[in-house]
């Protein structure tokens, strides 16, 4: 069983937010963009705790906006989780059975899923926050009947039981007897009845010889007693002294874990060591009481859902980088926020979710494999989805048309033509046009297998950045980094990500994740040949020619050397050459001085660049296509 | 010894038999009194309780939401704590659910009204055909349309079904606007129940799956009683793969026919299921002499299964001496009959009249034998299905959570206004008060209220202030009722039969609503389970019970009084034009035989010379038991 999708509104940071889940989900962005709200959510949604008088849910809680400024005014806090199988009877038995009144059909082939909603609105008349958890149809209204019964949330919990580790995490909480793993997994140990009575009896034994071995700790307890004269009225209290525990669970309850580096380092308490092996051994704590107790506590056939904050916390680049590989086989579903571009650099693109805050409340991106449209299954769709060759699909367990790729203007034409004559026509259009918009925005999977190969180097960084400068070469990523900082716009503090494509791929790609994800981004590509095809791929990825004539730059010149030259720099460019001991560099032509920049790209380009960093004057000299690039990145949001 | 092993050890070797049937199809077909009730029961308790770790359910269905509460409880009594996995109810209430949780596929809201009263379903049919521009006299059609549902047959193309073609199409447009109408109303009614659950099954497979995957064991009581749409909702829902089925019946106890239920469904059954079939002839509840009677009726009949056995006495205890459990009465006209069994029941200490049933087959003689027994001073009421409440007062209450459901419910107003009307003798006009609404923009409801509240009546003001209070937070229903309640007429007060009727029918109402679904439930579902059950009252502690043969299927009594049973009674006339060897005959020599079984120690049998001023034969059932017909009338 397995979350598929979040729907939030009102919430926190989040005005209305859709979220997809996959077996792990891994949420980054900024600070405060929404993160933590996305994980509060799914955890309050499947505990039913909300909002009973004097916990959890408060007016801090409601999304606040211009247009909103008293929480007890306006449109409830909603929470919608929609599980569904993934394939017909992929559930156990027993969850078809337990849930039998709660669980909405495909109703052709009989693929389960479920849609339950949790709502919070302020109740003038009870002068609190009230929620509401309900189960819906596929039409998204409540079930009555006996699907209406509050017994089916107990039901449906004990099999989504959700875990919460936060980024505070800390090893000396975590492992008391009072914790939420450690305590529960130490408490149902049993230790059979003699040897418990044999455990008291020489705890019992030792105790008193050692308090006989010195007749300090014998003194001790008689003065001790004294406290019974002052704190019972009734008989007579006595206090003594306990060296020993007084049972086995008393010496359990103080069990703890001890923990060697290597074979020579001597053993510690995990409390005794580094913050980063405290923080892991939490997460392992969790796995432990998953495998050992957790059919126990809920059933044998609950998927555990694992909200983890920041997993990396103080670990080592190396040991975040193979964290993820230990996260993503921990059992059941986990959603994971994270700020190391280690953790990230093994996340599969489709897991991941770009987390922003954005004007009006928080935004969410990823790299669906499908595009959902909740329309009705009207029987015009029938001959549009037959001749799509698979594209389209009706997903009836959810009332919502699948698309699986980027639609295409004529099948989508047809899909407005079936929606003719519906009483709900103009809604429906605009649903359709939503959903082809953002069908247009598809990344295929041989797409991302292209990237994981190229880009993962670089992944953790461009992921980590604001805005993308897409550049072809080494030469351009030195140079636009030396004239940002002359032109007061360094790329460091603006968080802008250059990447030389010609090497991690090709450019189209890019372009095409960056609006996926939604980072903003620019590019400067030569104008030659290969500049008009890298123009060319862009265009062949469903941008505007309005869009790609505002945000790709193009040299005038064949390559960046030629327009070099013919902006008028061949002095500096041949003192540059001359330091680097290049011969002959006097006496060149303009044609023998680009030959010579293009076949040493780096070396002269780190040094132009340094010196445009220093001087605005030059910097001003330079291509204007690159000027320009970089004054757009300024004025991009 | 556990509830359910104690309710084993009850069991004969045959009842056990088919008790511990776990896999696969089985046919129980098992006489009157053969505890067959008791068999599915234990059954359905035993596959709980053997299964503590499973989670699979089990449903059983049967035919009146009486017998379903009953099967509850005793389920509940025998593993309270697997009751849970139990669906038990009625084929109606089967299908509501099914269509509350997976309707949204055929476009039905799961908040859906149920029209249960005639009078709401001609209303609607006749603003359908006004809103179609359809010939009035069209309101004929609403008999035609609920034959059409209850063989499932959806208003497209209906028309090619009539061998005349204009008729045909006529109905199809009545029947096409009539179904619209319900459906803009968010409203089902009874035939619509299950015609739209086998158009959900029918249409779409995944449902049927969902329900074959849930519920392993299923379970049907009265399968006789059975009809044709009923039988191919089962056979839908259980595809060519599902197996365990488990059916009871007695082919001997179809009196339904004229409702659709068929011997041929049974033969349906065993054709599609070839289910294993075990007989429970040991009849446990009548003494040997009722037993031979019956045996001796009931062989005439040829539409019944061959090989079954005759009804074995099984009784052991008896109250009277042999030659004294069947008594046969001859009186000159109907009135001197009515009479005459009132005087008899008279004589009965009043503290075991609860346990006595007088019989008849038609309503008209139960009216008269009611006087009868009025006149002779002894208690007894009618036991019959009642669709509405009686009282003003519970018809407000009715149409007032109505109203609060549903803001602009026509017809809910038009009752609650004439309700309130008629308790406090005002003149108001629904059709002003609809009107008003449209311009106020307000609820029916609250409309309503602003416009009779504010009279010189303070209890009627109380009332309409509760009732401006429900329409603006429909959910407090609940305290509103039981504020309704305390300000109604005090129980045994002066002309207050219909509402002390009403308030008791109301409380077992409430009661057994909350067994079904909690006594949580929102207003929809509550008003849903409300169309769903019968209004009326349970018969009172220590009153004569007066049932139509029809009513008392599943009954039993100490003391049973079949009258009437003379030629053109019963059996009825229609059935005597129709000929001796004719199905509407066999159905009433059913009915003959379901009425005397009912009588657990002592059964009387009556007929008048005359009925209605003609002169009548005895019936030929009477005959056929074998018995002595008396000589003279008796005095």
């Amino acid at each position: 069983m397995q979350i598929k999708r979040v729907t939030i509104e009102n919430f926190r940071s989040i005005k209305r937010a859709e979220i997809e889940l996959s077996a792990t989900t891994v949420l980054i962005g900024p600070n405060n963009a929404g993160k933590t709200a996305i994980l509060e959510a799914i955890r309050i949604a499947l505990t039913r705790r909300w909002g009973q008088r004097g916990t959890g849910f408060t007016e801090y809680d409601v999304h606040l906006s211009a247009a909103r400024t008293d929480p007890k005014v306006g449109d409830p806090v909603v929470i919608e989780i929609e599980i569904q199988e993934s394939a017909v009877s992929e559930w156990p038995e027993e969850l078809h059975e337990t849930l039998a009144d709660i669980i909405q059909l495909n109703p052709m082939s009989g693929q389960a899923s479920i849609i339950m909603r949790v709502s919070c609105a302020w109740d003038d008349g009870e002068q609190s926050y009230i929620p509401k958890w309900e189960f819906l149809n596929t039409d998204r209204n409540p079930l009555a009947g006996k699907g209406a019964r509050a017994t089916n949330f107990q039901e449906f919990f004990s099999f989504l039981p959700v875990f919460y580790l936060d980024a505070l995490r800390d090893a000396g909480d975590e492992f008391t007897a009072r914790s939420q793993f450690w305590g529960r997994l130490l408490r149902t140990v049993q230790i059979p009845d003699p040897l418990e009575q044999k455990s008291v009896r020489i705890f019992n034994l030792l105790n008193a010889k050692l308090l006989a071995a010195d007749p300090l700790l014998g003194d001790l307890a008689t003065s001790l007693s004294d406290i019974s004269r002052v704190a019972t009225t009734g008989t007579p209290g006595q206090a003594n002294l306990r060296v020993l525990p007084l049972n086995t669970w008393d010496l359990l309850s103080k069990a703890e874990v001890i923990y060697q580096n290597d074979g020579t380092k001597p053993w510690l308490p995990l409390t005794r060591h580094g913050q980063g092996v405290q923080s892991l051994s939490v997460m392992f704590l969790f796995r432990s009481f998953v495998e050992l107790l957790l059919g126990e506590l809920y059933r044998a056939e609950s998927t555990p859902v694992l909200a983890l904050e920041e997993p990396e916390t103080h670990l080592h680049p190396q040991a975040a980088r193979t964290l993820f590989g230990h996260v993503a086989q921990l059992q059941g579903q986990k959603i994971v926020s994270t700020h190391s571009p280690y953790f990230l650099q093994y996340v599969p693109f489709r897991d991941l979710r770009v987390v922003r805050a954005g004007p009006d409340g928080t935004i969410i991106k990823s790299l669906p494999r499908e595009f959902r449209c909740r329309v009705p299954n009207l029987p015009a769709f029938a001959p549009v989805m037959a001749a799509s060759g698979g594209l389209l699909e009706y997903d009836g367990g959810l009332s919502e048309l699948v698309i699986k790729g980027s639609l295409p203007i004529g099948t989508y034409q047809n899909l407005l033509v079936a929606c003719n004559g519906h009483a709900d026509m103009a809604a429906l259009h605009a649903r359709l046009r939503a959903a082809r918009d953002a069908s247009l925005e598809f990344i295929s999977d041989e797409d991302l297998q292209k990237l994981e190969t190229f880009a993962r180097r670089i992944r953790g960084e461009i992921f980590f950045a604001n805005k993308w400068l897409l550049v072809e070469g080494q030469s351009e990523y030195h140079l636009v980094h030396g004239m940002a900082k002359a032109m007061n716009f360094d790329l460091d503090e603006h968080g802008v990500a250059v990447i030389d494509f010609a090497n991690n791929g090709n450019c189209g790609m890019f372009t095409a994740l960056a609006r996926a994800l939604g980072y903003a981004w620019t590019m400067v590509v030569d104008g030659d040949l290969a500049g008009n095809q890298y123009i060319a791929s862009v265009q062949a990825r469903n941008f505007s020619p309005a869009e790609v004539a505002q945000l790709v730059r193009q040299i005038a010149g064949q390559t960046l050397e030629h327009q070099l030259v013919a902006d008028g720099l061949q002095v500096e460019l041949k003192a540059i050459l001359t330091t680097q001991g290049v011969p002959g560099v006097a006496a060149m032509d303009d044609a023998a001085l680009i030959a010579t920049l293009s076949g040493d790209k780096c070396g002269y380009a780190a040094e132009l660049a340094a010196q445009c960093a220093a001087s605005l004057p030059l910097t001003q000299r330079m291509p204007l296509a690159i000027r320009e690039a970089i004054e757009t990145l300024r004025g991009l949001p | 010894m556990t509830e359910l092993e104690k309710a084993l050890s009850e069991l004969t070797p045959a009842q056990a038999a088919a008790t511990n049937w776990v896999d696969g199809p089985l046919f129980v077909l098992a006489g009157p009194g053969s505890g067959k009730t008791r068999v599915l029961t234990t059954r359905v308790a035993k596959l709980l309780a053997e299964t503590p770790d499973k989670s699979f359910r089990v449903m059983a269905l049967t035919f009146t939401n009486k017998a379903a509460d009953e099967m509850a409880s005793r389920i509940e009594a025998v593993v309270p704590d697997q009751q849970q996995r139990a669906t038990i109810g009625t084929f109606h209430s089967f299908c509501m659910q099914m269509l509350q949780q997976h309707g949204s596929h055929i476009g039905i809201n799961p908040n859906f009204a149920i029209y249960s009263l005639e009078s709401d379903r001609a209303d609607l049919l006749k603003e359908a055909i006004r809103a179609n521009g359809l010939d009035s006299d069209d309101e004929r059609f609403l008999g035609t349309i609920d034959k059409l549902k209850a063989r499932l047959i959806q208003p497209e193309g209906c028309a090619k079904l009539f061998r005349d073609s204009g008729v045909g199409q006529r109905v199809e447009l009545v029947y096409g606007a009539y179904e619209a109408a319900l459906r803009s109303a968010n409203a089902l009614d009874f035939g619509s129940l299950i015609a739209q659950a086998y158009r959900l099954i029918s249409t779409f497979p995944g449902v049927a799956l969902h329900y074959r995957r849930a519920y392993a064991y299923w379970m049907f009581d009265e399968f006789q009683d059975t009809t044709d749409g009923q039988y191919r909702l089962i056979k839908a829902l259980a595809g060519d793969s599902f197996r365990n089925v488990f059916a009871v019946a007695d082919d001997d106890q179809i009196i339904y026919q004229w409702n659709g239920a068929s011997y041929k469904q049974i033969q349906r059954f065993r054709a599609d299921f070839s289910p294993t079939e075990i007989q429970l002839p040991t009849n446990y509840r009548c003494p040997p002499s009722i037993v031979a009677a019956a045996n001796r009726l009931v062989v005439h009949n040829t539409q019944r299964t061959a090989a079954k056995q005759p009804l074995e006495a099984g009784k052991t205890t008896l109250l009277y001496p042999d030659g004294q459990h069947i008594n046969l009465l001859r009186y000159s006209t109907e009135e001197a009959e009515a009479t005459a069994i009132a005087a008899g029941i008279a004589g009965i200490p009043e503290g075991k009249r609860g346990q006595i049933a007088v019989l008849a087959r038609t309503r008209a003689l139960l009216e008269r034998m009611n006087t009868a027994l009025a006149n002779a001073g002894v208690s007894a009421a009618i036991a019959q299905r009642r669709d509405d409440f009686r009282s003003a007062q519970f018809l407000w209450l009715a149409a007032a959570l109505r109203l609060a459901a549903r803001p602009a419910d026509r017809r809910a107003l038009d009752t609650l206004t004439g309700a309130f009307n008629r308790w406090f003798d005002l003149g108001a006009s629904s059709d002003d008060i609809a009107a008003g609404a449209e311009i106020s923009g307000r609820s029916l409801l609250a409309e309503w209220a602003g416009a009779v509240g504010f009279g010189e009546n303070d209890q009627a003001n109380a009332l309409t202030a509760l009732a401006t209070a429900l329409s603006a937070q429909p959910t407090t229903f609940r305290a509103f009722i039981d504020q309704v309640l305390e300000k109604l007429p005090a129980e045994g007060s002066e002309d207050a039969t219909d509402i002390d009727e009403d308030r008791t029918a109301w409380v077992s109402l409430v009661r057994s609503i909350g067994q079904a679904i909690g006594r949580d439930a929102g207003l929809d579902q509550f008003l849903q389970e409300l169309a769903l059950r019968s209004k009326e009252p349970p018969v009172p502690d220590n009153a004569v019970t007066l049932m139509t043969i029809h009513s008392a299927k599943g009954k039993e009594f100490d003391h049973v009084y079949v009258i009437g049973l003379a030629e053109d009674v019963l059996p009825s006339f229609q059935s005597v034009k129709a000929g001796e060897q004719s199905a509407e005959m066999e159905e009433e020599r059913r009915n003959c035989f379901v009425a005397i079984t009912r009588a657990r120690e002592w059964l009387c049998l009556s007929y008048a010379d005359r009925y209605r001023g003609w002169a009548k034969q005895p019936s030929r059932f009477l005959l056929e038991m074998g018995l002595n017909l008396p000589q003279a009338v008796s005095a």
